[in-house]
């Protein structure tokens, strides 16, 4: 991704929620998105499908999977693109799915979609396959939505996901809705068909907790800025933005009590943004400089980019 | 010590009758004591569908137990006068998980406030009550210009929480139940609104009961928590006893199951899926035997009693029998001193 900018329509004026986004994704990579709600981390992963409805809309920047670049093309050949090359697990599985149709038409009706024609007994057989590769019984084909628990319905969407063979899987939060135990089952079967399918994959969250257990690598984003990108040991050992040590900090610990601090001050609001660094009204290091100056995201050590005048 | 609250083998059933096979048990012969003279935190975990909610409206009395009794102040909620019940209502306040559902559409979000200041005479002046609602949204993060005088659509989930806690703080009650009161609300918040919550409880000395999925949080605001596992109490205790030295095997797969933020990953582990099988909803025996892995026959026989494992924890698992039983009064293993 290259410089990818979507800015959302309002009665206000325009406001840029993904500002300038890059970076690359590696075949088989496993790469986070953090942020508070609204650092536009959703917009960001929805934008690389070509899925944000108005008044929002892609404006400029490069998307591109194996040398193609997807904002160049058609309607038509999106779609094609979607599920096949690019599947979604969507956030709230409830909603996701059709209440009135059953969990084997819905995965039937992504393959039927994008040319795959079989017969019944092979559906079936697909379906059965495609359950049981993320842990859910065969019977599960012939049940509604309503009949299924949270982690079960999450589940089915990722066999819908994985229907296709895609190269890259976006997880939008996949589990925020789910239980501990549930959500640990859930990551497990995404990591295990991932490898199966030697798929990508980009997880979207504010659990730091999820993106240090699972991912490889961690972009923080803040205001609609990618502040940092770096394999996630080094977020958890050095991090090179003071934001990123923040999210941390604000996650409680289990180890020892009082380590659980809030990010004073709030998210900017995108219209108002402060000059200079977006963050530097809640930053504890901030200097003259933040203030007046933006910071570009740059390499600052190998495989480590920062957008911080201090590093 | 004096209970303000107590809950004394509170059970509510849904639909059907007792024996009905149909019916829900969503809360299981449940017991807690809020001491009146030492207030605590007490964090109440479970997951979803382990009867937490019902426990928030049997303890508001909003919800009439089936069996047992809630009682404040030593009288039964069910059976209290007029101006008893009055007195409950402003003594005990609540924070509910659902931002969306409790706000009016047609209302301003200064309604949610201004009309306990009126209703209870906080304040002697506009300019008193207005000064009030602006520390207690401050308290919680918001900007007040920039949350009064708006509809609850044009706020977030998490903006419309705050304000709940908001309105909670205002009231300076002696029982705070806080229903899930961070869940929909930036991990970023989380701290702040849980360090007004422990605020609330050091300084002006209101006991909270934290009811929530998160054993984290939980861990890091209780004096004492109870984990809940459908409708009963698997592991009642002092905090640290309980975090970090789990004894129920349901706490500990509770507590296995937390992603840790921290770069050594132990996490996810490459097992093969067990199928989900439907929940198991056999009527005896322990209600956690089916997805236990230290299952054994009396498990399926009689569902466990609290076992007094150490002086300031009990545990429902047959793993403890030789411990004493802990009978009757819940509250005694899981008393805090701070």
């Amino acid at each position: 991704m290259r410089d990818l900018t979507v800015h959302y329509d309002t009665p206000l004026g325009a406001v840029r929620a993904a500002d300038r986004i890059s970076f690359s994704l590696c075949a088989g990579e496993r790469l986070g998105f953090a942020g508070e709600s609204g650092s536009g981390k959703s917009t960001m992963a929805l934008a690389i499908l070509r899925m944000i409805q108005p008044p929002g809309r892609i404006d400029g920047g490069q998307v591109r999977l194996d040398g193609v670049d997807l904002l160049s093309l058609g309607d038509e050949e999106m779609r094609r693109v979607r599920l096949a090359r690019i599947a979604l697990i969507p956030q709230g599985s409830m909603n996701a799915l059709n209440p009135v149709m059953r969990i084997r038409d819905q995965i039937m009706d992504g393959l039927t979609d994008h040319g795959v024609r079989m017969s019944r007994r092979e559906g079936d057989e697909r379906v059965r396959e495609l359950l049981e590769s993320v842990g859910l019984g065969r019977d599960v084909a012939e049940r509604f939505p309503h009949e299924l628990s949270g982690g079960m319905k999450q589940r089915a969407c990722i066999a819908i996901a994985i229907s296709l063979r895609p190269r890259v899987i976006i997880a939008d939060e996949p589990t925020s809705a789910l239980d501990v135990v549930v959500q640990k089952q859930v990551m497990e079967t995404l990591a295990r068909v991932q490898k199966e399918l030697d798929a990508s994959v980009i997880l979207v969250g504010h659990d730091m907790g999820l993106m240090a257990q699972f991912v490889d690598r961690v972009g923080v984003m803040y205001a609609g800025k990618l502040v940092e990108v770096s394999p996630v040991r080094e977020i958890f050992t050095r991090s090179l933005h003071p934001y990123t040590r923040m999210l941390i900090a604000s996650l409680p610990s289990l180890e020892k009590k009082g380590t659980f601090s809030g990010i004073p001050g709030l998210i900017p609001l995108l219209r108002d943004l402060p000059p200079g660094c977006a963050f530097h009204p809640r930053c504890p290091e901030a200097v003259a400089r933040c203030r007046t100056e933006e910071p570009a995201l740059r390499e600052v050590r190998p495989d480590g980019w920062g957008a911080c005048h201090l590093v | 010590m004096t209970t303000l609250l107590e809950a004394r083998h509170a059970t509510r059933i849904f639909g059907g009758g007792l024996f009905d096979r149909t019916a829900t048990l969503a809360l299981d012969d449940f017991s807690l004591a809020i001491d009146a003279d030492r207030p605590a935190i007490t964090g109440v975990v479970g997951e979803s569908g382990s009867g937490k909610t019902t426990l928030a409206r049997v303890l508001l009395g909003l919800t009439a137990p089936t069996t047992g009794q809630i009682l404040y102040q030593s009288q039964d909620l069910q059976t209290m006068s007029r101006q008893g019940w009055r007195r409950f209502r402003r003594d005990v306040q609540v924070i509910f998980q659902d931002p969306y559902g409790v706000y009016n559409p047609f209302y301003r979000v200064d309604h949610m406030l201004t009309t306990p200041v009126a209703k209870f005479g906080l304040a002697t002046s506009r300019a008193k009550a207005r000064e009030l609602i602006d520390d207690v949204l401050r308290a919680v993060g918001l900007r007040p210009e920039e949350t009064l005088g708006r509809f609850p659509h044009q706020l977030s989930g998490g903006q419309r929480q705050r304000i709940m806690v908001a309105r909670a703080l205002l009231l300076s009650p002696r029982v705070i139940l806080a229903d899930e009161p961070v869940s929909m609300v930036d991990a970023s918040l989380r701290a702040t609104i849980l360090a007004s919550l422990s605020t609330m409880n050091r300084d002006r000395g209101i006991s909270i009961v934290y009811i929530t999925h998160d054993l984290a949080t939980a861990y890091q605001i209780s004096d004492t928590i109870v984990v809940l596992y459908r409708g009963s109490v698997a592991e009642i205790g002092d905090v640290e006893l309980v975090v970090k030295q789990p004894r129920h095997p349901y706490t500990q797969l509770l507590l296995s199951s937390i992603p840790l933020a921290s770069p050594e990953r132990t996490w996810l582990t490459a097992k093969e899926p067990v199928p989900v099988a439907a929940a198991d909803r056999s009527d005896t025996g322990c209600k956690f035997a089916a997805r236990c892995p230290s299952v054994a026959p009396p498990c399926r026989e009689a569902a466990p009693p609290l076992f007094q494992t150490d002086p300031a924890r009990a545990v429902a698992c047959y793993l403890y029998r030789d411990a004493p039983s802990a009978s009757g009064d819940h509250s005694e293993p899981g008393r805090s001193s701070r």
